[in-house]
């Protein structure tokens, strides 16, 4: 391999170097135009209706007979950016922003500190590991609404949740743990913690498994505490890890879906209408398709954002282990 | 008083048990209490205090769910309208389940097929002739986590346009890009730890690339393409919010089935949803357990090293 490439590099000009460049590049468009093609079929048609109802007004009631695009032309007027003014001056838009994040921020935080608590507990062989990691992943391995609706059997008054902490307390307990204001996001966001805990979990086992033994080995050999050497080695080791489970639970849970409308539309009041629930109300349930449109182009341009911003923290984790682990740099182009 | 290393060995291990067990219970009660419920008949789903384990098990919730077998007698504990004496409405079941399951299998099962056959050969070309850079690689990402809500509604109204809407086809389009991104870093994963030289070797005697791919390469990572397609099985199994959308009668799937439930006025019918929940979930579990050494790396983008 490296001979042949060495070989490549010292002759580029050698026609079978560039025939083989051809062949790479050929074969790079054959996979990658059908899957371009669906893609601009699929998404660019959606980004201009998006951009179309977003700056005309339509009004789904105001649809004549005629069929096909001439139905939703009439039924429009145009209004600039009015729309786009008033998503900013939006209050209620502006409270499921800080009610996603609070959700997002809360379930990513939790998630990863159970998953990671029980990876440190577990990720040396034991008897019975097995089984407990068995048991362990069954959450992840449950669709979502099946978990939100087991979670309404479990959390309603008259349900066994408030049964169990009436014995252990000796107190007589019923809590509306979903249809109280106060409590029902953060309800929801333990579901959410119940359901993803297993993925920070899996994601930190393997981490924990993978990590070099040698520098643990030397440092306790120089008498190093088992504390110093989790935050001085285990813990840096990990940072890649931690950034992933991380990144991808946050990203996730900005878009969790199921929990919260499938479970509570958004109520008690708007307790629970975090970003992707306002979208849907407005757009399938008030029908307002053009202000949907306006809100979805702003929470797309917002979510393209922290997505960017998480793949660009991935991206550069990603680098410094690959730089780590082959200190001779891999062929790279 | 200083404890010896064995006995600090004794306690942790002590400790150790007892929060995982704590855990334990607090992962399986859910579980237990889905299928304990489905076993319940109808006047133990609402009682107080809550039944735990039922002293008259019955199958007929899953018979009304799953063979739509209706005959409901007084005697089984249905629920009576107080002012007629009538059995209620929500004793039936009006739901199609079999026409769900058939209708996610083949949803799930078409995308996630398209998506591991197109990401491996992708994942193919990446990991051996640098086809995408590591860069776009991680751009690919965005068709997963760029939340499909924000999107939907022009999708729907365009679908409805070509004739997609309320159609198979219309879901695996999207179930495929949006599981892409897990498809090709999963298989790459698995690509890159394949040696090269029987490709080489392949080469050298002549064969084309595409020969190469299909009869060198994908034959070798077989069974890491299986653990793939069974990852991405769980995610295209579970979606809800595009099915809902985007399906009105024809192709309810499975968790849209469930949520039809949720949605009824009578009242909640906690029985039958739990026998369908059961029905949902088994598949997926067995899925689950049978990758589970490989779950970590579909997340993990080659970040987890062994």
């Amino acid at each position: 391999m490296t001979a042949e490439n060495t070989l490549e590099r010292n002759i580029p000009e050698s026609g079978r170097a560039a025939s083989r460049a051809r062949g790479i590049k050929r074969f790079k468009w054959t996979v990658l135009t059908p899957f371009l093609l669906l893609m601009a079929f699929i998404l660019v048609p959606a980004l201009f209706g998006q951009g179309f109802f977003s700056l005309f007004q339509f009004s789904i009631f105001s649809m004549g007979d005629e069929s096909g695009w001439r139905s939703y032309w009439h039924a429009s007027e145009w209004v600039g950016l009015e729309l786009f003014i008033e998503v900013f001056r939006d209050e209620r838009f502006g409270a499921a922003i800080i009610r996603s994040l609070l959700f997002a921020t809360g379930s990513t935080l939790g998630c990863f500190i159970f998953g990671f608590g029980l990876a440190l507990l577990m990720y040396r062989p034991f008897r019975g590991q097995g089984l407990y990691y068995i048991f362990f992943i069954l959450p992840m391995l449950t669709v979502p609404i099946v978990i939100a609706y087991t979670g309404e059997m479990i959390l309603y008054q008259n349900g066994p949740l408030n049964d169990i902490l009436s014995r252990i307390s000796g107190m007589e307990i019923k809590a509306q743990f979903l249809y109280k204001k106060e409590i029902a996001l953060t309800t929801i966001m333990f579901l959410e913690i119940w359901n993803w805990t297993p993925f920070s979990f899996i994601i930190m086992m393997a981490g924990l498994a993978a990590l070099p033994k040698e520098p643990q080995e030397a440092a306790s050999i120089l008498g190093a505490s088992k504390w110093r050497i989790f935050w001085e080695i285990q813990l840096p080791l990990l940072r890649p890890v931690i950034m992933l489970a991380l990144i991808l639970r946050f990203l996730e849970a900005m878009a969790e879906f199921p929990k919260t409308w499938g479970l509570l539309q958004g109520g008690p009041g708007s307790a629970t209408e975090t970003v992707p629930v306002y979208i849907f109300i407005t757009t399938w349930q008030y029908f307002d398709i053009s202000y949907g449109a306006a809100l979805s182009y702003v929470v797309l341009v917002m979510m393209v954002a922290i997505v960017l911003t998480g793949i660009y923290f991935l991206q550069r984790e990603k680098k410094n282990l690959d730089a780590m682990y082959f200190a001779k740099p891999q062929e790279s182009k | 008083m200083a404890m010896t290393l064995s006995q600090k060995r004794q306690t942790f291990s002590v400790v150790r048990y007892a929060i995982l067990t704590v855990w334990l219970c607090i992962v399986a009660f859910p579980m237990f209490w889905m299928v304990g419920t489905s076993f319940k008949p109808d006047r133990e789903w609402f009682s107080w205090p809550p039944v735990y384990i039922t002293e008259n098990p019955t199958l007929r919730n899953y018979a009304i769910v799953w063979a739509n077998i209706n005959e409901y007698t007084k005697a089984d504990g249905a629920h009576i309208d107080p002012k007629t004496g009538e059995l209620s409405q929500y004793t039936q079941s009006l739901q199609r389940p079999w026409t769900a399951l058939r209708n996610s299998s083949i949803i799930a099962g078409l995308a996630t097929t398209l998506a591991v056959f197109f990401g491996s050969i992708l994942a193919y070309g990446v990991s051996r002739h640098q086809i995408l850079s590591e860069g776009r690689m991680f751009q690919l990402l965005m068709l997963r986590m760029v939340p499909p809500i924000v999107l939907i509604a022009p999708i729907s109204l365009w679908y409805r346009q070509i004739g997609l809407l309320d159609t198979i086809t219309g879901l695996v389009i999207l179930y495929f890009l949006t599981s892409l991104p897990y498809a090709v870093w999963m298989s790459k994963s698995f690509i890159d730890e394949v040696p090269r030289e029987m490709e080489q070797a392949a080469e050298i005697l002549g064969a084309s690339r595409w020969r190469t791919i299909w009869e060198v390469v994908l034959p070798l990572v077989r069974s890491g393409l299986v653990a793939t397609f069974l990852f991405i099985l769980i995610l295209t199994w579970s979606e809800y919010l595009l099915a809902l959308l985007l399906s009105k009668a024809d192709v309810l799937t499975l968790p849209v089935e469930l949520s039809k439930y949720q949605g009824s006025t009578e009242g909640r019918v906690y029985g039958r949803q739990a026998a369908l929940s059961v029905g949902i979930t088994i598949p997926l579990v067995f899925v689950g357990l049978i990758i589970r050494k490989h779950l970590a790396r579909g997340f993990s983008f080659g970040m987890v090293r062994r």
